[in-house]
């Protein structure tokens, strides 16, 4: 059984949420989950949010309805370099006195409309003092988009993926193309 | 297939033994069993049945954690599997991981490896053009190496038997350079891979063509390959994965079920190949030793004709770890040129640019091949400041993406309405022709063993001036071609891959006229033990520019024929 069977199974015994054993019970435990990082649920939860303001629900579902906070964190966890995974986490720890000062309150509490102003604003962010914020964002809206776009929900549910993709045609005048079939 | 718990001499003696289960190993047993041969297939990795195991075949690309991408982890521990484009998350479980089966660059050489039934015949990009007598012909008119011993028409009959089997798509081109075959029908060229075929014919006349590649695919007349069990191409481009349709060819969905069925099979994964046993008084081979993967126990198996199929530089380390009083530097090494001369393809070079016609036109649905630039250069005499030519790839694309700017409600709506096209984007990639050279080679390390006690091979070869040269045409011809096409953003690439990735990897083992200067005769029989044939990538004389994978099936079919023929003569 490799390390993610392991977690997945432990998530369904614990109910989703697995928190390191300590003896110190006045801090925040930091998700088992993601080895390489340092993250506390209640940071997840930002993120979830954060993603959700990205890709919100409309007449379909948003970012959060499908814990897409899951598979970003995965990805930093096990695709990024050692620098980039800092970048991220120390971005994600400075977004929310970030958001503070630039929406008012904690980013939790903003109305969407303030939360999307916020995280524009900290996605352009260029002084070096909070790069790491802007890059922080940058790499959480890209692995939003990514991993929504190839979520189950969308490759099911709102736009079929299918692993036969039909018979090639090299020359289809765009003006006939069916939209709703992104997914080849 | 038979049970291998056994321990008589004479439960482990066949009437052939075929060592190595990939794309030529896999045709060597065919045949074999086809004409009543009682066969052995030694096979070093895990076993691979068709369907039943490729674990990832119909996963949907949200069922991988990381959407096909390598983890970091995996990339650092294996740097060198890592560079092979098929390397991915859904196919990795079929390739060698680096540290499992260490070797040596004596220069930089990527070694990408498939250890399991069906070999890398599972992984292929499955192009087939045959070579024709415009590269058979190469060494002797230009002066390198030594001269095929065998022309086009001695292999044509083979060619077109494999071809029928394996299901072959193309178009018959009539191109004296890329010999046609036996197709099923072709893929389509797009309309603006149409165009620069047009484009080609205008600034070139007859003498630069740019046709759909053959690809070893069921294109259409399924019904001639419903006896193999295998189905039309789905266009599903998952292939790495394993087909659950059998729509390309590999051993796994075609030649082994097929040996097995004739019950004069017997499969044995698991089997290191330690030597070939030969017997000085009798003067030939009489069988093959192993090392079992997992208990490392020493085991042989006897019979009178032995087809050594590893994969090209495997097999040359069998053959030089062969030794014995008659052969003490590597099974029918007389002249120790054995493990030299080896080769490969030039696959550094490419070329990308946009074309801003047809605007109105996109594609939609699959197809496994792509446009395919046959060799040009240098075809019937020497015209340039370099020896031989390349082959290329070329493909148009246009798809949909969406406008991913800002964030929100907006953003959504664009990623769920892909509308935005831009133009065509054009590319193309060099398959370049190299020059075996003495100084090119594969050796036994003299120290270093693996965990099965063989000798770590040692690897030598790399890019010599003649490539140097090869490129910058190959970047100056396309440019040119591309300009004349009206291409625009043109941009040609050196990526400086080491040799290796091009995974076509030749020679050490190779064929000519003369034992004195060659290994293999023109049957592929070592000259010095004739009941030991070599018709896998180790083989070849001269690497010609085509996807050699073809040639290797030609040349076992050929060579059983032969074997099963001497052998009821004498």
């Amino acid at each position: 059984m490799n390390r993610r069977e392991a977690l997945r199974n432990l998530a369904i015994i614990t109910g989703g949420i697995i928190l390191v054993p300590s003896c110190n019970f006045s801090q925040e435990e930091v998700l088992v989950a993601y080895d390489n990082l340092s993250i506390k649920p209640s940071q997840a939860e930002l993120l979830a949010s954060i993603a959700d303001t990205i890709i919100p629900a409309t007449d379909t579902k948003g970012a959060a309805d499908i814990s897409v906070q899951d598979f970003i964190l995965v990805m930093v966890n096990d695709c990024m370099e050692q620098d980039a995974q800092e970048t991220f986490t120390q971005g994600l720890n400075d977004f929310e006195s970030f958001s503070k000062n630039a929406g008012g309150k904690a980013f939790l509490k903003q109305e969407r409309g303030t939360r999307e102003r916020v995280i524009t604003q900290g996605m352009s962010l260029e002084d070096e003092d909070n790069l790491h914020i802007s890059e922080f964002l940058q790499i959480t809206k890209r692995m939003t988009i990514q991993g929504f776009m190839a979520s189950e929900y969308m490759m099911t549910e709102v736009r079929p993926y299918s692993l036969i993709p039909g018979t090639y045609n090299g020359e289809v005048l765009i003006s006939n193309i069916d939209k709703e079939s992104i997914n080849g | 297939m038979a049970n291998l718990n056994i321990k008589s001499k004479q439960e482990r003696t066949f009437e052939a033994i075929v060592i190595g289960s990939g794309i030529s190993g896999g045709w060597a047993a065919k045949e074999l069993c086809d004409k009543g041969v009682k066969t052995l297939v030694l096979e070093r990795g895990k076993d691979v049945q068709h369907i039943k195991d490729y674990p990832t075949t119909n996963l949907l690309p949200f069922e991988f954690d990381h959407r096909g991408q390598m983890p970091l982890n995996d990339q650092k521990e294996n740097p060198i599997a890592n560079r092979c484009y098929a390397y991915r998350e859904d196919a990795a479980h079929f390739f060698v991981k680096d540290k499992e089966h260490p070797y040596v660059q004596d220069s930089p050489f990527d070694w990408i490896r498939g250890y399991q039934v069906g070999g890398k015949s599972l992984l292929w990009a499955r192009q087939v053009q045959r070579i024709s007598d415009l590269d058979f012909e190469g060494p002797a008119r230009d002066g390198f190496a030594v001269d095929w011993p065998i022309r086009y028409k001695d292999l044509a009959p083979w060619y077109s038997h494999v071809e029928k089997f394996a299901g072959i798509s193309g178009n018959k081109d009539g191109l004296p350079e890329l010999p046609d075959g036996e197709f099923l029908p072709a893929y389509d060229l797009n309309i603006v891979e149409k165009y620069f075929k047009e484009q080609l014919k205008k600034n070139y006349g007859n003498d630069r063509h740019m046709i759909v590649a053959r690809c070893a695919h069921i294109s259409g007349n399924a019904e001639r390959f419903q006896e193999q069990g295998r189905a039309q191409c789905q266009n599903r481009n998952l292939c790495q994965r394993g087909c659950p349709f059998g729509g390309y060819f590999s051993s796994n969905s075609s030649t082994l079920p097929w040996a097995a069925r004739t019950g004069n099979l017997t499969m044995r994964p698991d089997a290191v190949v330690h030597s070939i046993i030969y017997d000085e008084e009798k003067g030939k081979a009489t069988g093959v030793k192993i090392i079992d993967a997992h208990t490392q126990e020493m085991e042989e198996f006897y019979a009178e004709v032995i087809f050594v199929n590893a994969a090209a530089l495997n097999t040359n380390l069998i053959l030089l770890n062969s030794t014995s009083g008659r052969f003490p530097d590597g099974l029918g090494n007389d002249n120790g040129l054995m493990g030299k001369y080896v080769a490969f393809h030039n696959y550094r070079a490419g070329i990308t640019a946009d074309y801003e016609g047809h605007l109105d036109y996109t594609t939609t649905g699959g197809r496994p091949t792509t446009g395919y630039f046959p060799r040009f250069r240098n075809l019937y005499k020497q015209e340039t400041d370099f020896l031989r030519g390349y082959a290329a790839g070329f493909t148009a694309n246009r798809q949909p993406y969406s406008d991913q700017r800002g964030i929100g409600a907006a953003l959504k709506e664009s990623l769920l309405n892909p509308d935005q096209y831009g133009p065509w984007r054009i590319g193309s990639h060099m398959m370049g022709e190299t020059i075996p050279k003495e100084s090119s080679y594969v050796a036994l390390d003299t120290k270093e063993k693996d965990k099965w006690g063989m000798p770590l091979l040692r690897i030598k070869m790399d890019y010599d001036e003649n490539d140097e040269k090869m490129i910058h045409d190959y970047h100056e011809q396309m440019t040119e071609m591309f300009e004349k096409a009206g291409f625009k953003n043109i941009k040609t690439r050196d990526d400086h891959r080491a040799p290796g990735l091009d995974i076509h990897e030749m020679g050490g083992v190779r064929m000519g006229h003369d034992p004195k200067t060659s290994l293999l005769n023109k049957h592929n029989q070592l000259h010095a033990v004739k009941n030991v044939y070599v018709t896998d990538g180790a083989c070849m004389t001269s690497t010609a520019t085509q996807n050699p994978s073809l040639t290797y099936m030609a040349l076992a079919a050929r060579a059983v024929d032969h074997a099963v023929k001497d052998r009821k003569m004498s």
